[in-house]
């Protein structure tokens, strides 16, 4: 298994960035490459350009992005938690930080924001505000008294008794009767499934992001009365969107669309596409399509296809782009494609999902995906690994 | 286009240390780090253009920001950052040799952090748009010639909205150049409506500059503005848009019905256009209220012919001064506000939910038991509105009026 990126590269979190007068957009990777900055650690990592050799070795580890920086989690053997990105202190600004983060040795998981990197423990979850050794800061912490030995049952930012926010106070109780098994956090909502497959939502709901067919806010859990009945399994947030997928494979969506991010005709896309066609001479077909339908706010849950007949297996949201891997082992995304996210080889964003042809083409089989804000990560195996 | 960029870089500091980079702890220091390499690259002999990638990232991150939470609440710090996003791009993109093109991007770039964004470095973005028109003018100018296809204001047929009739006994009662004092103890303070004839007959707009089609486009026909799509704000199809001014001439004035209705609406042009507000006065009545002249906000509310601002309220006394083109204006007082079906909802209870010239009397009818005030706000009057009273405006044809709210 091997990890690939596409999308924002501003600060080297895919691959270090080449500092050359030639370079072009090297802030932007526009088609899946092999993430080079994934570890430091030395610890069997991935793909040596010059050899052409891959070593097979990834498949221990995860990984967590916020904007400007990614973590890969090394969850067998020696437990560490690997940073790539900004580094944390202010006195050498532009210089790209990769490295081990010594505290994280020994940790079950972790989930890194644009502030802090949050790693749990058996018995502990810490918040460290700086990650370099000059300036590492220890800005929270919580232990229990009971040390958890029930091992992978809750990820972050759930944790017992409650879950984990990127801003102080940090802990947020959760009620013990909602039995939550997952959380997914966006900018200023979460949407939490249970383990009877009940998805509910809480935060802002400006942007239709909860689901609740309005776009009032709700400052506890409730449950998204329109997905009663369909049992669902995987539960994702982005910047103002959120997904699920139910038990049998079907996508749902809701929240904003302003760059096509639910797979629902854009407005905004339209005027774009147009714009980008018409030479301003041409003024006749700017009103063209005047009539179409589109979607600018999704407040209810809508059922995304994508053009092939198989069941969703996971779904990512960034902040304004939408990723999904299906049952065949292809990966789809749409939404904001202006930093190359959608890995389509292009800057376009697409309000309709789309194959990201790489993998099919080059015989891999997708196994996982993780967005970040503007980029998204992608593990994928060769197929002959996957079905011999 | 050759001399642009020694004009654009006079209007930032001299030095890259003279140019501050002042932010509080709400502002991620990754973007602090892109906002110290933009101003880097800006002051570097060879990189500007690298800068316009940098800041188009600040940009967008910060437009996210902007985006999260209520506007009112979204901190200040964040609009800063955005317009320095949009200094960084447009200065970027006048190196070398421009393009008219990409003049005219860069000054849409400067309103963008003039329209979202918070003044910095001394209104720096309002300085550079000052340049970069200067540039384009003279472009233009050079080319005006070819240019005779360009349908004038004559050429414009009348649209077919119906004339109102105006019922006698309800009319605003209208007065000329009241005294200060006479226009206080008669209006002001029983809150009444009047219509002051021969207070804005001076202003350049009507003189000097008489405003025009071809007059907007040549002040600021290259600048970026919301404009209002659909016939009224309480549309379901109803939605905003960025245009430039002529872009929404073009679309929404000279080929009126093709693409809808637009209306350059409740806008505050003339802090964006200073050469607009030169052509303006404040009312000398506003010195009746309490407040101070700055506190007065004036707003643009330019359109063609049938453009409709439903019936609702304002929470300040309004001055609604007629430039060009006739508006139909209905008024009803606050007594009559339970007869007038306001809007359920938080947003919109300031709104009645009637259609004041189309009433459906099954669904609203108490509507019919309203009294009311009307007139056809001519060019040259001003409407006093009452604060809170109830109004509902049409244009009868191209019209151009700026309102005053003051306290």
């Amino acid at each position: 298994m091997k990890w690939f990126g596409f999308g924002f590269n501003g600060f080297g979190q895919i691959f270090p960035r080449v500092k050359s007068e030639n370079s072009g957009d090297s802030s932007k990777v526009l088609s899946p490459a092999a993430v080079l900055s994934l570890c430091s650690c030395g610890e069997k990592t991935s793909f040596s350009p010059k050899t052409k050799k891959t070593e097979p070795e990834d498949q221990n580890i995860r990984i967590t992005a916020a904007w400007s920086r990614k973590a890969a989690i090394h969850i067998h053997g020696g437990k560490h938690v690997c940073v790539s990105g900004l580094r944390g202190d202010s006195e050498q600004q532009d210089e790209e930080f990769r490295g081990l983060v010594v505290e994280s040795e020994g940790c079950e998981d972790a989930l890194i924001t644009e502030r802090y990197l949050i790693l749990r423990f058996a018995d502990r979850v810490e918040c460290w505000s700086q990650l370099t050794p000059a300036g590492k800061a220890l800005a929270w912490s919580r232990v229990w008294d009971s040390p958890d030995n029930t091992g992978d049952t809750v990820t972050l930012p759930l944790v017992p008794g409650g879950y984990i926010e990127s801003k102080p106070p940090f802990f947020r109780p959760l009620s013990t009767e909602l039995c939550a098994v997952s959380l997914a956090l966006g900018t200023e909502h979460a949407v939490l499934l249970t383990t009877s497959g009940t998805v509910y939502t809480w935060g802002s709901g400006s942007h239709g992001q909860l689901g609740q067919g309005s776009v009032v806010s709700e400052d506890e859990p409730r449950a998204v009365e329109a997905l009663w009945g369909v049992p669902m399994n995987h539960v994702s947030a982005g910047g103002w969107h959120s997904a699920c997928i139910s038990a049998g494979g079907d996508l749902y969506i809701w929240g904003w669309n302003e760059s096509g991010q639910i797979g629902l005709p854009s407005k905004g896309l339209n005027d774009e596409s147009q714009k980008g066609q018409s030479t301003g001479k041409d003024k006749q077909t700017m009103n063209k399509g005047e009539d179409d339908i589109f979607i600018s706010i999704q407040a209810f849950p809508a059922l995304v296809d994508v053009p092939e007949m198989c069941e969703i297996r996971q779904v990512s949201c960034g902040s304004r782009h939408t990723a999904a891997t299906t049952s065949t082992g292809n990966l789809y995304t749409w939404g904001w494609g202006h930093y190359g996210q959608l890995g389509h080889g292009s800057k376009c964003s697409s309000d309709q999902p789309k194959a990201v042809e790489y993998f099919s083409k080059n015989g891999m089989f997708v196994e996982d995906v993780v967005c970040g804000l503007w980029n998204t990560f992608v593990s994928a195996v060769p197929k002959e690994h996957r079905f011999s | 286009m050759a001399h642009i960029w020694k004009d654009v870089k006079a209007v930032l500091p001299a030095t890259k240390p003279e140019f501050p980079l002042q932010f509080s702890d709400v502002v991620d220091p990754s973007v602090l780090v892109l906002l110290g390499l933009s101003r880097e690259q800006l002051y570097s002999s060879s990189d500007p253009p690298a800068c316009v990638e940098n800041a188009q990232i600040i940009m967008d991150y910060s437009w996210e920001k902007l985006n999260t939470g209520t506007w009112r609440d979204v901190d200040k710090e964040w609009r800063r950052v955005y317009s320095h996003g949009c200094l960084f791009k447009a200065v970027g993109m006048c190196h070398g040799e421009p393009s008219q093109a990409q003049v005219q991007e860069a000054i849409k770039t400067c309103d963008m952090g003039l329209l979202m964004g918070a003044a910095i470095l001394d209104n720096v973005l309002q300085r550079l748009v000052g340049v970069l028109k200067k540039k384009l003018k003279m472009q233009l100018s050079s080319r005006e010639e070819e240019d005779s296809d360009r349908p004038c204001l004559k050429k414009l047929k009348k649209d077919g909205t119906p004339e109102p009739r105006i019922d006698a006994a309800v009319s605003v009662p209208r007065v000329k150049c009241p005294a200060l004092e006479t226009f206080r103890s008669e209006y002001l303070e029983p809150q009444k409506p009047v219509i002051l004839e021969g207070i804005i007959s001076h202003w350049p707009a009507f003189t000097e500059h008489p405003w025009s089609i071809d007059y907007m486009r040549a002040v600021a026909g290259c600048r970026t503005v919301p404009v209002e799509l659909g016939s009224r704000y309480t549309d379901e199809e109803w939605s905003q848009k960025l245009l430039t001014v002529n872009e929404f001439i073009d679309r929404y004035i000279i080929n009126t019905g093709e693409g809808g209705m637009g209306y350059l609406a409740q806008h505050q042009l003339f802090d964006q256009v200073p050469e607009l507000k030169e052509d303006i006065r404040i009312p000398d009545y506003c010195c009746l209220g309490e407040g101070d002249e700055d506190d007065i906000t004036i707003n643009a509310w330019f359109g063609p012919g049938g453009t409709v601002s439903p019936l609702h309220q304002d929470p300040q006394q309004n001055f609604l001064a007629q430039v060009v083109g006739r508006k139909y204006i209905r008024l009803y007082n606050l007594e009559q506000t339970e007869n007038l079906y306001p809007h359920p909802s938080e947003l919109l209870h300031n709104t009645s939910q009637v259609d004041v010239e189309n009433p459906d009397l099954e669904q609203f009818p108490d509507f019919v038991k309203a009294s009311y005030q009307e007139c056809v706000l001519q060019p040259g009057e001003v409407l006093f509105i009452p604060k809170q009273h109830w109004h509902y405006v049409r244009s009868l044809e191209l019209s151009f009026s700026v309102s005053f709210w003051w306290s």
